[in-house]
């Protein structure tokens, strides 16, 4: 069931649970979560405008002069743009990977019959709830067997680990609201199974998969703890990875640090705004990670 | 179907052999996914249990000993403090979360005016790379360049400076308030979608009889939405129990293993090469882990279908 397409009751007849009196209480409530959720995202972007005299000598909650200089130190002297070239590499990859593969899988375990199928299923569902701080040690032993440590191949291919389970559990979910008819349709007029899923299925099932490529490729571009374990030189770190060792590092750099958060949110957010829809959708699922 | 149906004395060979395509068909499209969950996934679980009963350490793979390192884990402080900070993560911000979460989710059912506008502000702790938000807590926590401190200040409230997560006494609280402030989004949406599937005629029918807002929520609103409050605070306990970036990012797990909990403490027993141990520490919260995850498993399946 997918609540997007499920007509809304009509609105009209939904009572009101608060009296007029209780407005008042209720937008002043609202008003204070506003600010609790805003005031980090505001401190996080004057920080990254200020200078360092007004970060740590004379703080205010306005910045005076405001300054790009920090991200002029994180991109030149701190080369931000290879983190982000690394991470951009490894998070596509991993996206358009992952959407080939979980789509044959989805496609495999809403359209076809044959035994293990609920096996598999929940195998997968096993999976993508099988934590990431449970593998890495493993991982690590494997990964330097098979001669891919501190290499991006090798992270992509230890991020298939979380993404796979992940998109084959949601891409599931949108196939199953597909109806099968189309397809079957155009079996019986000759075209192949693969022809049906990517000349019907796919297309019709769009919106999902911008939705789970979103997912995946930001799932990517947010992971620290594999990135940290299998990347060693400084030419190969992520974003994550990059802002993670500006604050180990001897002298803590806030300004260059909360110019690269902004950097590396901006994206993200804008992906995650945009594909608000389709992601309540999948939240029905009950299945996304946040 | 029809030409199928129309020949019928083979009809049922034609059937059987096609049952049998589709299910290879089948096994072939789903093959590339299980190759690489087994490669990736179950194998390196198993071969973290057996790790943990052997004395590896980086370049020696050890040997069998058996409970060895759990009998070692049981007695070391840093890891009997993990087991409690970890609890203490899960329980308190899980409880945070879940009246927050419900109560803005109740809010926001509501005809409210901003009700758009408020939702996709809330979207954006979210939103946010989780390493992001971790980074920016700590800076709004230190006693430097802190905003919490020059908030507090500036109001007149509390003019000392406090280095939150320098001291053992609020650097729990202080990764608690992060991790409930980037987790408690998720939470309310789903929430919010769960309350818009309930039937309004059942809330009619409870006013009918003569309900007030809090009968009705506990007799319509509770049960229509059980499911998906224990789906999400499952899931959420798994995640937070095994989160790495929240602390990883704002303490390392100090001061003094104040805020240690089981990833960071398994990651720095990586790092000093004693795998054996290392793996132990992680595979010391599988039964709990499992737990969580067929029950949770089970509730999906039941949802989805």
């Amino acid at each position: 069931m997918i609540a997007g397409r499920v007509q809304p009751a009509p609105r009209v007849s939904r009572p009101r649970l608060f009296a007029r009196g209780q407005r008042l209480l209720i937008y002043a409530i609202l008003l204070i979560v506003l600010a609790a959720i805003l005031f980090p995202i505001y401190w996080m972007a004057t920080i990254s405008l200020k200078l360092p005299r007004e970060i740590y000598r004379q703080p205010s909650l306005w910045p005076k002069i405001v300054t790009l200089d920090n991200y002029r130190v994180l991109i030149e002297e701190k080369g931000f743009l290879t983190n982000i070239r690394n991470s951009l590499i490894v998070a596509s990859s991993v996206t358009v990977l992952c959407l080939l593969i979980a789509s044959f899988a989805a496609y495999s375990l809403v359209r076809f019959r044959y035994r293990f199928k609920g096996v598999i299923g929940r195998l997968i569902l096993f999976a993508y709830l099988t934590p990431t701080s449970l593998l890495f040690i493993p991982l690590s032993i494997i990964v330097a067997r098979l001669n891919l440590g501190n290499s991006l191949h090798g992270l992509i291919i230890v991020y298939l680990t979380f993404a796979l389970p992940l998109s084959t559990w949601l891409l599931s979910g949108y196939f199953r609201s597909v109806p099968a008819e189309l397809e079957e349709q155009a079996m019986v007029d000759g075209t192949t199974r693969i022809g049906a899923l990517f000349r019907i299925l796919l297309p019709l099932s769009a919106p999902g998969l911008v939705a789970v490529g979103i997912f995946t490729f930001t799932g990517a571009w947010n992971e620290l703890l594999l990135a940290l374990i299998f990347i060693t030189s400084e030419d190969k770190r992520t974003v994550p990875l990059a802002l993670q060792y500006l604050i180990t590092g001897d002298v803590l750099l806030w300004g260059p640090i909360m110019a690269g958060a902004v950097l590396s949110a901006v994206p993200v957010v804008v992906l995650y705004l945009l594909a608000q829809r389709f992601m309540v959708q999948g939240m029905t699922h009950g299945s996304v990670k946040g | 179907m029809a030409v199928i149906a129309s020949r019928r004395p083979t009809e049922r060979r034609v059937l059987l052999t096609f049952a049998r395509r589709n299910a290879l068909w089948g096994y072939l499209f789903v093959l590339p996914a299980c190759a690489i969950l087994l490669g990736l996934v179950a194998y390196p679980f198993f071969y973290a249990i057996f790790i943990s009963f052997t004395s590896r350490v980086v370049g020696d793979p050890g040997e069998w000993v058996g409970l060895a390192n759990f009998r070692y884990l049981f007695g070391w402080s840093s890891f009997t403090k993990a087991v409690r900070n970890t609890i203490v993560l899960v329980v308190v911000s899980d409880i945070l979360k879940l009246v927050i979460g419900l109560g803005l989710a109740l809010i926001l059912n509501e005809r409210i005016r901003g009700r758009g506008l408020f939702r996709s502000f809330m979207l954006l702790p979210w939103a946010m790379p989780a390493f992001v938000a971790f980074l920016t807590w700590r800076l709004l926590f230190m006693p430097i360049g802190g905003g919490i401190n020059l908030l507090l200040s500036e109001s007149g409230l509390y003019t000392d400076i406090i280095d939150w997560l320098g001291q053992r006494s609020t650097a729990m609280p202080a990764v608690i308030i992060a991790t409930v402030w980037r987790g408690f989004p998720f939470w309310c949406i789903s929430f919010l979608a769960a309350l818009q599937t309930v039937p309004s005629e059942l809330y009619e029918a409870a006013k009918i009889d003569g309900a007030n807002a809090w009968q009705r929520f506990l007799a319509v609103t509770l049960p229509s939405i059980r499911q998906v409050i224990l789906i999400v605070v499952l899931l959420s306990s798994i995640w937070t129990a095994n989160s790495f970036e929240n602390i990883w990012i704002m303490t390392q797990g100090g001061p003094s293993d104040a805020t240690m909990v089981f990833p960071v403490l398994a990651y720095f027993g990586m790092q000093s090469q004693r795998l054996g141990e290392a793996a132990a520490v992680s595979v010391a919260m599988i039964p709990v882990l499992a737990l969580l995850v067929i029950v949770v498993t089970t509730l999906m399946r039941e949802d989805e279908a």
